[in-house]
């Protein structure tokens, strides 16, 4: 290298330091709304298929059900695409009228074959969310006699499972009983594939959006549905942008390149609270945490122990880890139904106290100190609390040896059961409270293969199964509601079971973003009326 | 060698054949040995993503997914027989070209590079132009003065670059140009208005900017692209002008530069026109091994400054035990490794005549 190309050199980095300087601007488009958030989950937008949080959080936006949770109070169902809906005479169906003149995106009206097929293509695909309509007692190779074309613009479900109408039509609210555009999909479908492989990342919908683009890892871009049977949206388009840390999603809302931010952590909320043209709000969750022990645990027969459970009451630091590990982001729940949910147990009659903890431990004979294994999932939220219940765990002569693992270990130790304790999280599937009963209270056959979280805790319960199996047939909304408030009051008190928080969802949002409903569940994200 | 070069060199066409069986040799070789090595890399990646505790399939369908679901899953990501069975499977559709369906983003891995590696190679190769220039140029000014002060604030520079991790620098770039000054912009590699309504043709966003026409399309790509390209340049600068120093002092030391002083050769003169000309070739293979380190090794920059590059893809890949991905992945990455080595073995020995055989 000589002189003159080092002198060239020196110019080039010169101007390309100088190029960022020139625009720097901070807006959004106004017809347009942009979110910030992590769309690396994102695998497929099939309503029969997507079932992660942020296929989940669109699926509302793309797709209409026959029925829908009420907004403001969505223990409440509503009408969607069905305009009225009647019980038949066993109780074992349901008639739906379908609402004159609703359209797809697509301009092809919505049909009763569109939901005979919707509802049967996602029976048979069998994808993950699949054992939601299996709970109707739909399988591949029964679902399409429960599904019947009753007249001109009437459709006819029934289900062979032992379950309530109420029930029922809770289920079908969620985004797995989206209604898709046959005749659309159809065209697009591969084999025996029903279209799953174009729906993966293309809509098929009724509801106010359809997607224009998605590029995983990058960005989804949705379009404005002008003709939505429910309204058209106040803004032309969305786009959900990939900003994977979130940090940088707190940079970008406070400069005003996002109008939403989600999925902050604590620290990014307390630095964005009071800031000009921000505002953040904490929406209610119905993410449940909790402690799951493993009471079948082959090398730790102490875990079986009920003692042993009561004591796990008091060793949890419920006020310390929800007000100052997590800064408020998250409150103090103990029982298996959320706070919103129809006959949700608010009560918290535990709290930190060691030396109860020691005299129940010393009281049922079990020797300390103990080891007991805690398997975590390797991220920071869960390691947190998992060093502060060592802490006071281990004030109590209980050793927890903290063994992290990623998302699909922990999983697999759950459903092998190879596990002491674990800590783990819960969301519920559907709005209704059987999403969480049949997890937490229902243990049908403790030597089936598989099962539900109380089979993976191995709680051999034949008389809570059966009460809870009772409740999801009672069609009173009261006495339905009493009975999983008994159920709940059952579990806080004597299971494998510690429930200890009630997450809220942070979202920040700009100033001049009105209209932004998020509900409860994981599914309830809503645009539609978004002005700016 | 001995053939063409020596005495008893043959006359008329006998020399080209002999050139042209020289260089068919060398290609088959090169050839056969970028396979072999791809083959070990796809072997060993196959066999390390297998026997890892994670169970791709409870990654993809989640944990309440009923026993039948899982079980369908399973066979159709084609876990169903032995991990010999579908290394074999894989490895015949991969010689078909088919780099499979990627487990975590639902896409054909193909198309998920197609897409991923044009972002990387657009970042490195920026980040290397400025580190690979202003590491060089402060080794080079460095030496002029060993112990001096200019060399004393470049080694400071240079333990800078090593020491700080990118994670903060690249949040700390964002918070005072982005977020304070209002002089850069924000992470991603387009504003908004732009990034959705330019047809991504190449994957370049500098490409494609230009290509589009749109005004102030391209200045946003650059002005996107300028403050991460800079705080991943700033840790290959450390080590390009570490070693830069280094070749040079080493030079300098040598007995013709010693001659060249004792006769009244200026410094700076022995460093530009003695000494760096034989350093070229250190510099070249220096140059060459932080790119490939800044291909695959980006991924907390790309994290940071939502880079949607191959760093993060893989990443991604392997929390999800995406096996798919991180094959389709490793191959590339493994085969730009190659022909970086090839290219740069190439180079050095064009600048350098003692490395040629």
């Amino acid at each position: 290298m000589n002189l003159r190309s080092l002198r060239s050199v020196l110019l080039a980095g010169a101007l390309v330091a100088a190029a960022p300087f020139a625009s720097a601007s901070a807006a959004t488009p106004p017809n347009l709304l942009v979110v910030a958030q992590s769309i690396e989950d994102a695998v497929s937008f099939d309503p029969a298929e997507g079932f992660e949080l942020t296929t989940v959080q669109a699926l509302n936006n793309l797709y209409q059900r026959l029925v829908q949770p009420k907004r403001d109070e969505p223990t409440v169902i509503e009408p969607a695409l069905a305009s009225a809906w009647s019980v038949g005479a066993d109780g074992r169906s349901l008639r739906f009228t379908l609402a004159k003149g609703a359209k797809f995106a697509s301009g092809n009206p919505v049909r009763p074959q569109d939901v005979v097929w919707s509802l049967s293509r996602a029976t048979k695909l069998n994808k993950s969310p699949a054992f939601i309509l299996n709970e109707l007692g739909w399988t591949a190779e029964t679902v399409d006699s429960h599904l019947k074309i009753s007249g001109d613009n009437e459709v006819t479900l029934s289900w062979s499972a032992d379950v309530g109408p109420a029930f029922v039509l809770a289920l079908l609210t969620a985004p797995i009983a989206s209604v898709v555009d046959e005749k659309t999909v159809a065209e697009k479908a591969k084999g025996d594939d029903f279209g799953n492989g174009w729906l993966k990342t293309h809509s098929a919908g009724s509801g106010p959006f359809a997607i224009r683009a998605f590029t995983p890892n990058e960005a989804l871009v949705l379009d404005a549905n002008a003709t939505a049977p429910g309204g058209a949206p106040k803004l032309g388009g969305i786009i959900i942008r990939n900003v994977p840390d979130p940090a940088s999603r707190r940079l970008l809302i406070e400069q005003g390149d996002a109008d939403i931010a989600r999925s902050l952590g604590a620290d990014q909320v307390v630095a964005l609270k009071g800031k000009a043209g921000v505002i953040v709000d904490e929406v209610p969750s119905a993410r449940l945490d909790y402690l799951l022990i493993n009471s079948g645990a082959k090398n730790n027969p102490t875990l079986a122990n009920p003692a042993f459970w009561q004591a796990a009451r008091w060793l949890v630091d419920y006020e310390g880890i929800a007000k100052n590990l997590l800064k408020g982001q998250y409150e103090v729940h103990q029982s298996f139904l959320p706070n919103g949910f129809a006959g949700a147990l608010n009560t918290t009659p535990f709290h930190l106290d060691v030396e109860k903890a020691k005299k129940i431990l010393a009281d049922a004979n079990i020797k300390t100190p103990v080891t007991v294994e805690l398997a975590v999932f390797n991220e920071p939220f869960f390691t947190q609390i998992a060093q502060s219940l060592q802490a006071t765990f281990g004030q109590a002569g209980i050793k927890l040896d903290i063994r992290p693992g990623i998302t699909s270990e922990i999983y697999a130790k759950g459903r092998s059961r190879n596990y002491e304790t674990t800590l783990r999280y819960w969301i519920p599937d559907y709005f209704d409270p059987h999403s969480n009963a049949s997890a937490f209270a229902v243990n049908r056959d403790n030597n089936a293969a598989s099962g539900p979280v109380a089979w993976q805790a191995n709680w051999t319960i034949p008389a809570l199964t059966a009460k809870t199996e009772a409740a999801v047939r009672e069609q009173d909304p009261a006495k339905r509601a009493k009975l999983y408030e008994e159920i709940q009051l059952e579990v806080q008190l004597n299971s494998p079971f510690v429930f200890i928080l009630q997450g809220r969802d942070p979202v920040a949002l700009r100033d001049n973003v009105k209209g932004y409903v998020q509900g409860l569940n994981a599914d309830q994200v809503f645009y539609d009326r978004v002005t700016k | 060698m001995a053939l063409a070069g020596g005495p008893d060199r043959p006359a008329g066409a006998a020399p080209l054949l002999a050139d042209g069986l020289r260089w068919l040799r060398s290609l088959a070789a090169f050839v056969a040995s970028t396979g072999f090595t791809l083959f070990g890399l796809l072997l060993v990646t196959f066999f390390l993503a297998r026997l890892s505790p994670v169970d791709p399939v409870l990654k993809v369908v989640g944990d309440r997914a009923s026993q039948s679901t899982y079980e369908q899953v399973r066979a159709e990501m084609g876990l169903s027989g032995s991990v010999g069975e579908q290394f074999v499977n894989y490895a015949g559709r991969v010689l078909r070209g088919d780099l499979g369906t990627s487990w975590s983003t639902g896409q054909p891995v193909a198309a998920d590079l197609a897409r991923a590696f044009p972002a990387t190679i657009e970042l490195a190769t920026t980040a290397l132009l400025i580190g690979a220039s202003l590491g060089v140029l402060l080794g080079l000014v460095s030496v002029l003065k060993p112990g001096g002060l200019v060399d004393n604030i470049v080694r400071l520079v240079s333990l800078i670059g090593y020491s700080v991790p990118v994670f903060w620098l690249g949040l700390l770039m964002l918070l005072l140009f982005y977020a304070t000054l209002h002089w850069a912009v924000g992470p991603g590699r387009l504003d908004v208005v732009f990034q959705y309504s330019i047809e991504p043709r190449t994957g370049f966003a500098l490409l494609d900017t230009w290509q589009s026409g749109l005004p102030g399309a391209f200045a946003n790509a650059v002005a996107h692209l300028a403050l991460p390209a800079f705080v991943l340049s700033f840790h290959c600068l450390a080590g390009i002008c570490r070693l830069t120093r280094a070749a040079l002092l080493g030079e300098l030391s040598k007995e013709y530069v010693v001659m060249a002083r004792a006769q009244g050769a200026r410094r700076g003169r022995i460093v530009f026109s003695g000494a760096l000309p034989n350093v070229r070739a250190t510099i070249v293979t220096v140059v060459a091994l932080s790119y490939a380190g800044l291909l695959e090794g980006a991924v907390l920059t790309e994290t940071v400054f939502a880079w949607p590059g191959i760093g993060r893809y893989l990443t991604n890949a392997l929390f999800a035990a995406d096996l798919p991905a991180i094959l389709g992945g490793t191959l590339a990455i493994g085969t730009c490794f190659v022909l970086i080595n090839a290219l740069t073995d190439a180079l050095v020995a064009f600048l350098d005549a003692r490395t040629r055989s």
